[in-house]
């Protein structure tokens, strides 16, 4: 169940007097995020009378995210915990490439090809791909999606480019 | 008592209405069809097949089929929605039984004496067992709901700003105490859930906060958008860190005889009852209803078992206590939702989503002006369940058969799908651009051991909780003892206190990890 890595000790990038490295950074992340969105609201007003003003509650979880963040950090120093997971390159990469490429693609060149160029470039996210396979099974589902989103469920959707239609 | 049975009647008028339906090429000629039955039916077939697909969380499930239900009526909507849910949780219990692969948390325990089962050639009882023991549960479930609506909903609007306020602490520290891992973690990522709802422009004063003046963020970010790129793009690029050959056990045998014996119904009849009972009295509790239903029921049979080692090994209560538990509580989870209007969990989480999408707050005034929707829902509740046992038992064949689709061709479709998902909410790439980007901070996450379902959680709750504490403290002339001093409140932040207390505990804390080790021996 558990996602902490069991192979071997890996060599770790922190010193020594950190026991729990994987809560260490996650909580100064936490810090990050809550000093992050502490000046993010800065510019809003804050109580006046009774009454909140807009930057009332965004500050107070913002402190709120910060002591937990410090806590989290203090524990991760404090107790011995899993070290920093090993993260892989290419599964994030090529997936989060896909996803930037439909959203660019969408609307200028309509949803089958932008489709069928998301399924391919996330197909790169893994090594194991064998492209016949795939490019058969990418035209099949752009197929499937052309026909579901604009027909199928009626939501109003591009199919092809916009300087063919024109 | 003759209120309810009106009101289960209004239910079931509402799912059995006949729809004229005229498409075009019909020619005008129009045809009565059950429209409701029909998106129960089709929520419930597709939820099966997603959720079957390893991999694909229920709240994952529900969260990529959103879009499919936005251009219907809300009614209908939900009732898919319902649909889409069940569905989701029975395909996890089977790929739990076939391939020792729990598609969802609720069915990990379901892997240990049902993939065994699998393994001894008997996959048809197991299966079986688990469809029946999940219908009985949501018998008594949705009576219980029935019965418990009416005057959860009375009270419910006997509550101030101050309780309601206090409530929903309430309900997200139970959410920490009985989810799994780090209390402290949790409830870091219930904060950072709440901070994310702030983003966008004020309710009150419409000042934009922490937008950042991208025009796209200032409606706030899209509760959809976190929950796809959360649970959808950063489970799939957690898979594939795994390599996309994972490791399949897939039971090879042909499965037949469907049919559990004699003596596997008898055995397995009180542990249903049992689970039932458990599972819908802790589905009601707001946090991990489920999960830790699921898993409570599976250890309470082991402890009171006559001979505890046949557990593990194939034992039929162990497949058939945890899998009505964990639909028990999948249904009385939206008691809380329904009559108070605050989601207990994720899944509940994302169907606020969807009722606000269709324009529709929940909470006691739904009960009172849109009866229809409500009760129609609670009647959908079991014909979902009857439809799950007539045409899942049926079609184990096909669930099998797309088992053995390889996730090298699966992980790509499931982008596709996501993305034009998220682009056709809004019709905004900007929307995709997000949901990838907190892809991304999910996979972190998961590095991290952050659960990300508190975090979900907290974002769908943060403005309700923003806009009760705001009215309760402009009410009382910005008094916060307030909430201590209003006796219901009081009772409320009490229990809440002591049950963090209790959670922090070194030796609670040992029996509540306990509860959970079990899916890891």
């Amino acid at each position: 169940m558990s996602d902490t890595p069991s192979h071997g000790p890996v060599k770790s990038i922190m010193p020594k007097w950190v026991r729990g490295p994987q809560d260490f950074v996650g909580g100064i992340a936490l810090i990050a995020i809550a000093l992050f969105a502490l000046w993010a609201s800065s510019d809003l007003q804050g109580m006046h009378g009774f009454s909140f003003g807009a930057g009332t509650a965004p500050r107070m979880f913002a402190v709120l995210l910060l002591g937990l963040g410090i806590a989290v950090t203090v524990v991760g120093l404090l107790t011995e915990g899993p070290h920093l997971a090993t993260y892989a390159w290419r599964g994030p990469l090529f997936v989060s490439l896909s996803i930037l490429s439909f959203a660019v693609t969408i609307r200028p060149l309509g949803l089958v090809i932008s489709a069928f160029a998301t399924f391919l470039i996330s197909a790169l996210g893994t090594h194991e791909t064998r492209w016949k396979e795939t490019i058969i099974v990418g035209i099949a589902l752009t197929a499937f999606c052309s026909f579901l989103f604009p027909y199928g469920l009626g939501l109003p959707m591009q199919l092809w480019p916009r300087f063919l239609i024109q | 008592m003759s209120d309810l049975f009106s009101n289960l009647a209004l239910g079931f008028h509402v799912v059995f209405q006949f729809v004229p339906w005229s498409p075009a090429w019909l020619g005008g000629v129009s045809i009565p069809i059950p429209a409701n039955i029909l998106l129960c039916l089709v929520g419930a077939l597709v939820g099966t097949l997603v959720g079957v697909l390893p991999g694909i969380g229920t709240i994952a499930t529900v969260a990529m089929l959103l879009p499919i239900t936005f251009g219907l009526p809300p009614v209908g909507a939900l009732i898919m929605l319902a649909g889409i849910y069940y569905g989701a949780q029975y395909g996890g219990s089977t790929t739990s039984i076939l391939v020792n692969i729990p598609g969802e948390a609720t069915s990990v325990v379901t892997t240990l004496d049902g993939f065994q089962m699998a393994k001894q050639g008997r996959a048809g009882p197991a299966l079986a067992i688990a469809a029946i023991g999940s219908f009985f549960a949501g018998c008594v479930a949705t009576v219980l709901i029935a019965v418990l609506g009416a005057p959860l909903t009375k009270l419910a609007l006997a509550f101030g700003p101050a309780e309601y306020f206090s409530l929903m602490v309430l309900g997200l520290i139970f959410a920490t105490v009985l989810a799994k891992g780090s209390v402290l973690k949790a409830i870091a990522m219930i904060v950072f859930g709440l901070l994310l709802s702030m983003v966008g422009s004020d309710i009150e004063t419409g000042a934009s906060r922490m937008a950042f003046n991208v025009p796209e963020l200032a409606d706030g970010l899209g509760f959809a958008t976190v929950a796809m790129g959360v649970f959808g793009f950063a489970e799939i690029i957690r898979n594939l860190d795994a390599g996309a050959e994972m490791d399949r056990d897939l039971v090879q045998q042909k499965i037949t005889g469907l049919m559990p014996t004699k003596k596997d119904m008898i055995d397995s009849a009180p542990a249903i009852v049992r689970g039932t009972i458990l599972g819908s009295i802790l589905g009601i509790l707001p946090g991990g209803g489920a999960v830790i239903a699921s898993f409570a029921a599976y250890t309470f049979e082991k402890k009171i078992a006559k001979d505890p080692s046949r557990f593990g090994r194939g034992a039929i209560e162990g497949v058939a206590a945890p899998e009505s538990a964990n639909n028990a509580a999948a249904q009385t989870s939206f008691i809380p939702l329904l009559t108070l209007g605050i989601p207990p969990n994720a899944v509940m989480a994302l169907m606020v989503g969807a009722m606000t999408i269709h324009g529709i707050v929940p909470g006691p005034q739904v009960m009172q002006k849109q009866p229809e929707l409500v009760w129609g829902m609670i009647a959908s509740m079991w014909v979902g369940n009857l439809m799950l046992i007539i045409i899942n038992l049926p079609l184990v064949g096909i669930w099998v058969r797309l088992l053995r689709v390889p996730y090298r061709l699966m992980f790509p479709s499931i982008v596709i799908f996501c993305a034009i998902g998220i682009y056709s909410i809004n019709n905004a790439p900007v929307d995709v651009v997000l949901a990838g980007a907190f892809g991304l901070l999910g996979y972190w996450l998961i590095k991290h051991d952050f659960e990300p379902a508190p975090l979900l959680l907290g974002m769908v709750l943060g403005p309700l909780m923003e806009e009760n504490l705001r009215r309760a403290l402009l009410i009382s002339r910005g008094d916060a003892t307030v909430f201590f001093t209003r006796p219901l409140s009081a009772v409320l932040m009490a229990t809440a206190a002591f049950l963090l207390v209790l959670a922090l505990l070194p030796s609670l804390r040992k029996k509540r990890d306990e509860v959970f080790v079990e899916s890891e021996t």
